[in-house]
Order: structure tokens, then sequence, then C-alpha cells
């Protein structure tokens, strides 16, 4: 009897099991069909490349080798990374402020504030980038108000590496400020009264209960943005300096004007490798969030 | 039983999958056209020609494709010419400007139709300067020339000779652009046309046929010796403008004083007010800028290929060859007799008597690419 009452129990559970992965298994097809696979294929192909005499395949690494040896690549990939940086630490100096502000402020210019630093979100990147060159582009908005109150005509970031920061700076921020006012939401009025009672000032509070709350969100946000910069096109193309390009129209330009496919894979087997750095940071803070 | 109904329906799954792609027929009545030129052509084909066409034609819809670049054209071309040789539907009828040698081997393959040999009524109108092959049909012209500010620079000294162009950008730093040659025709052919002067000024020494890469290197390391020697004097120490609008943004803003533009994209700008009434334009002298006739061809393996054929005659006609002039700026096609009196006087100074043509293809390449390995970075932005 006893056995059998077990055997039932197993036997409910291994169906619920089953209940389960059926339910993933279409999320997990769909990611091994459409991403773990294309990055096999893209290994494989750079690595398998065609014998010269065009008769089946070997093991090469010549094409990574020519990205590894050749100035302009590089060059193009210091850039991307350069730009990356920049953006990222500039995003988190722009929005944790704007974040907290907005976690800790009540009232109509709060709101304001909120869909003031939301509204980018709704603006396709193309229109970004013209509205960029007519707002900081040479005798733009800027420099024109800057000479009306007889100040000295200041040098354009379009066509310069700091034309891409800018745009992606503010393409970004919604993300971001998003993200981490999700983290804000973590960190209870409570624990920041209890600080003050015991006489913390404001960075105090800041460093020693804020931020370590919020480093998880932090992480995210600076991942998110990374994964999103690093692979950005639109505002490279228009924006920035005909070279050093970044790897996004670096990629396209090979691949459709050189019509070179295998070396456009490799460059996006390269700027996969430095972006799975950042997705495993990403994976890794939210298997820590579920077992805490 | 349980087994069987999975089997059942995981073969039926993968019969669906295998099968879904080839759902996807071209329709009849519905020709599939692609464009790799501007959004101006695209305007011009949108509200112009498919309009009227049908109307004319009831019961076939044009079905108006932007195929993004030349290089997006042409894998369209290469799909067409694998489905010539599988004998399946290409899903492509018409390409609004085609080079009829590309993708290697597609005339000798008959992917093209013969144009001059498919009955057309029109034919005999087209200008016979803008012939290239029996496969392609020229329908509209365009050349590059430089369009300059004439508050800033006196028409009378302008320059007339690349020798007076150089020494222009040289002696006014900052004051011109253009842009990156794989981006859009006005910096590619002002790239072309520094090739010319490295080569003797020969248009006739770059064919399709005659590309090696040592003639190439051959050609282009000079050009690029001229165009690197020119970078430090150009807008912002050497930056160069991703497409031919925003050259034509920053000469409207008044930050350049000259760029070189498309004729026709110059002037639509000067009548819209994108570009100032100030505005200048001139052409070189000693030799044009190239520029060139954009044709079309129609694939032989199309499923509208008669449509198709009915609309070429249609492009050429006087209608529409009147609206290249007047809506678009560009040249017609058709000789100079078969458009209206008043539109040959009135735009008698785009008439070109000849029009330097750069080959695309395997040139395209190597001089896209050179030009971003060899001028595109030599050049010391801080200074």
């Amino acid at each position: 009897m006893t056995l059998g009452a077990t055997s039932d129990i197993v036997g409910t559970k291994t169906r619920r099991g089953l209940t389960g992965l059926l339910l993933v298994a279409v999320p997990v097809f769909l990611v091994g069909w459409m991403i773990i696979w294309p990055i096999i294929s893209a290994i494989g192909r750079t690595i398998w490349l065609p014998n010269d005499g065009g008769t089946g395949r070997s093991f090469s690494l010549e094409t990574y080798i020519f990205f590894f040896t050749d100035q302009y690549s590089l060059n193009n990939l210091s850039v991307t990374l350069w730009t990356t940086g920049i953006c990222a630490l500039l995003l988190v100096l722009i929005c944790l402020p704007i974040a907290l502000y907005l976690r800790f402020a009540t009232g109509r210019l709060a709101a304001y504030v909120q869909g003031l630093a939301i509204f980018p979100m709704f603006v396709p990147s193309i229109i970004l980038s013209y509205a960029i060159i007519r707002v900081l582009g040479p005798n733009g908005t800027v420099d024109l108000l800057l000479n009306s109150v007889g100040l000295p005509h200041i040098r354009s970031p379009y066509l310069t590496p700091w034309g891409p920061v800018i745009g992606l700076v503010w393409d970004n921020i919604p993300l971001t400020v998003l993200i981490l006012l999700a983290g804000l939401g973590s960190v209870s009025n409570q624990s920041i009264e209890a600080a003050r009672d015991v006489g913390a000032g404001r960075l105090a509070v800041l460093w020693h209960i804020i931020l370590p709350r919020i480093s998880n969100s932090i992480l995210v946000a600076v991942s998110f943005t990374v994964l999103g910069i690093f692979s950005a096109f639109t505002l490279p193309y228009v924006l920035g300096p005909a070279a050093p390009e970044m790897m996004g129209p670096f990629m396209q330009r090979t691949f459709r004007d050189l019509n070179d496919p295998t070396n456009a894979i490799t460059q996006a087997v390269i700027a996969f490798c430095f972006c799975i750095v950042f997705g495993l940071f990403y994976v890794r803070s939210v298997a820590k969030n579920r077992n805490p | 039983m349980k087994r069987r109904a999975f089997m059942l329906s995981v073969g039926g799954a993968a019969a669906g999958m295998v099968l879904l792609p080839r759902m996807a027929f071209a329709e009849a009545g519905k020709i599939d056209w692609y464009t790799s030129s501007d959004t101006n052509i695209l305007d011009f084909w949108t509200n112009v020609v498919k309009p009227k066409f049908e109307a004319a034609n009831p019961g076939v819809i044009l079905n108006l494709v932007d195929a993004g670049d030349s290089a997006g054209q042409l894998a369209i071309a290469d799909r067409a010419l694998a489905a010539l040789q599988t004998k399946t539907d290409p899903q492509a009828d018409y390409f609004e400007s085609g080079e009829p040698r590309l993708p290697a081997g597609a005339i000798e393959a008959g992917l093209y139709v013969n144009l001059k040999e498919a009955g057309l009524s029109n034919w005999s109108k087209v200008n016979p300067l803008g012939i290239d092959t029996d496969y392609s049909v020229p329908y509209r012209g365009s050349q590059v020339l430089l369009a300059y500010d004439t508050a800033k620079l006196d028409p009378a000294k302008a320059p007339k000779t690349w020798a007076d162009l150089v020494t222009w950008i040289k002696t006014n730093p900052g004051q011109f652009i253009y842009n990156r040659p794989d981006k859009g025709g006005s910096g590619g052919n002002f790239v072309r046309r520094a090739i010319y002067e490295a080569n003797g000024k020969d248009p006739a020494a770059f064919t399709t046929s005659n590309f090696t890469a040592e003639a190439a290197e051959k050609a282009l390391t000079p050009a690029w010796d001229i165009l690197k020697d020119i970078a430090g004097s150009l807008f912002d120490n050497g930056a160069y403008t991703g497409g031919n609008t925003p050259s034509l943004q920053l000469l409207g803003q008044g930050a350049v004083t000259m760029i070189p533009a498309w004729s026709d994209q110059a002037i639509s700008a000067i009548n819209t007010g994108v570009l100032p009434e100030t505005t200048g334009l001139v052409q070189l002298q000693d030799l044009a800028l190239p520029g060139g006739f954009s044709r079309s061809v129609v694939l032989s393996n199309g499923v509208n290929k008669d449509a198709a054929l009915k609309l070429v005659d249609f492009v050429l006609s006087e209608e529409i060859q009147s609206a290249v002039l007047s809506e678009l700026g560009g040249f017609p096609g058709v000789g100079w007799d078969y458009v209206s009196q008043d539109l040959r006087q009135k735009y008698a100074d785009v008439i070109p008597t000849t029009i330097p043509s750069f080959p695309a293809g395997e040139w395209e390449k190597a001089i896209n690419d050179g030009w971003y390995r060899n001028v595109a970075p030599n050049v010391d932005r801080a200074a």
C-alpha cells in the first residue's frame, strides 16, 4: 500500500515536470534554432574555410589572423570599445541622478521629468541622427545660440567619434533609467530613515545604503547598454567619422559593399566574443537574484 | 496509437516547414520593381510613374521595392540568376538602374531581355549617347557637378578644371566636403574623377572586364595620393559625410562653400528651398565629373516579363520623359527632340555632350575598400 502511494506521488511529479518542460520547450527551441545554431554555424564557417582549389573545406584561422594583424580592423575594434566604454560610463553618471530623483521626488514635476527621460525611447535613431546634425552640427542651433551671445564657434562633434557617443547616450537613457529605477524600488524608505536617524549624511546614505542595494541593477543596466551600443549601426553610420568605423557599419560594409561574407562573419564572431562577457555578467546577476 | 499521432504531427510540421518558402510566389499582374537609387527616384516612381502607368494599364500594379544600394540590388540579381538555373521564380521583373554585365555572365546566361529586339515602339527614340548595351535602356541621366554658395564664392572665380579645384580647396581649407564613395554617387564620382585625373583623364581606360588586382593597384594608388593630398584641407580637417543628402545639408547650413552633388538632387533641392537660391552649379571643363544614364533592365525569367516590357515602353514615352526633366531635374533618356520644346530650352544648361561613366562591379569594390583603407584614416583630424 505504502509502496503504491509513493509511486503515485512520483508519477504525478514526473507528469508535472513534463508539463513544465513542454512549456519551456518552445522558447528553448527558438533560442536554439535562431540564436545558438547561427552562432555555431558562424564559428564553423569562419574556421572551416573552402580550399583554394574549390574542393572541400579545411580548418584555418586565416580570417582571424587577418583581423588581428590588420591595423585598420584593429582601429575599428578599438574605437568600438572606446565608444562603448565612454557611453556606459556617461550613462551611469547621467542616469543615476535622474533615477534617484525620480525615486524620491513626488509631485507633478517628477512626472514631467520621468516623461522627458523616457521620451528618447519613442524617437527612431535615424530621425535622432538628422536632428543631432541640425542641433549640434556645424552652424546648427547650438552654434547659432553661442554666436548670438558673442561666444566663439565650437568644433562640432558631427563626423567625429563624439558624434555617435552623444547620440547613443541620449538614445539609451530611457532603458538605463528604467532599470535603475526598478532597482531603487528595492531600497526601502525605512532603511534610509533608520540611517538618517543615526546621523548619516546624504553621501553616506547613498554610499552605504543605496549603492550596495542597486549594484546589481547598475550591472544589469551597463550590460544591456553595452550589448546595444557595441552593435549600434545607424548613429555611428550617420554621425561618426569615415574612419575608424564602429563594428556595426564595418560589418555591414564588409558584407554588402565588399561582398565578403567570410570576413564579415569573422568580425561578427569577434564582436560576439566581447558581448558574451557582458551577457555572462547579466546572466550571473540574474541567477544570483533568484537564489538569495 | 499515440506514437502514431505524434509521428503524424511531427511529419506534418516538418513537411510544412519544407513547403513554406515555396508558397511565396510572385503574383501575376504585379511587377516586382527594384531600385538602388536614392529616395528622390523612389518618390518620382511612387508619385508620377506608378499612378500614370497603373491608370494606363488596368489590372497591372507596380510593386516598388527599395533594394537599398547597388550591392543590395546585385544580391537580388544573383538570386534571379540562380533562379534562372533552377527554373524557379525570381520574384523580380524590373531593375530601375541595373548593369546587365552583372552578375558576371548574366547576359550570356540569358538573364536579361534584349530590349532592342523586344519590339518596343519607343526604342528608336532612345538617345544614342546613352545606349550601353542592347540589354539595358537609358531612361534618365544625371551627372555630378559642383554646387557652391555664390554668396561666398564669385561665380566668375569658380573652378573650371581639376587643378583649379584642388588649388581652391587648398587655399580655402575647411570649405569643401564630399561623401564616402560607397554611400552615395556624388562623393563616389568625385573619387572617380580623381582616379581619371591620375590615369591620363581617359574614361576609356576602365571597363567592367579589364579589372585585375594589379591594374587596380597601379591605377588607384596615385589617385589615393591625390585625395590624401587634399584630405587635410577638407571640412573639419578631413571629414566625409555619410551620403549625398548630408552633404547637401552642410551646404544648406552654410557650413561649407562647395560640394560635389548630383545635378538632379541639386536642382530639386534648389527648387524646394533645401538649398538657397544663391546656390551656383558648375561643371569641370577639362573632364566632367562622371555621372551617367540610369539604365533599366528587364529580367527574362520574371513572371511579369511582358508587363515589364510595357513599362519600359511607357517610361520612354514623352509624358514620362518630360516628367524626368520637370519633376526629377534629371535629363531624359530619349533624344532631346522627343521632349517638349519649352522644356528643352528651360533645361539647356544640363544638356550634356559627353558623360564619362565609370564601370561598376569589381572596380567599385576595389575603389570603396581602397578609399576606406588609404584615404579616410590617413589624416590627422586633431590638427
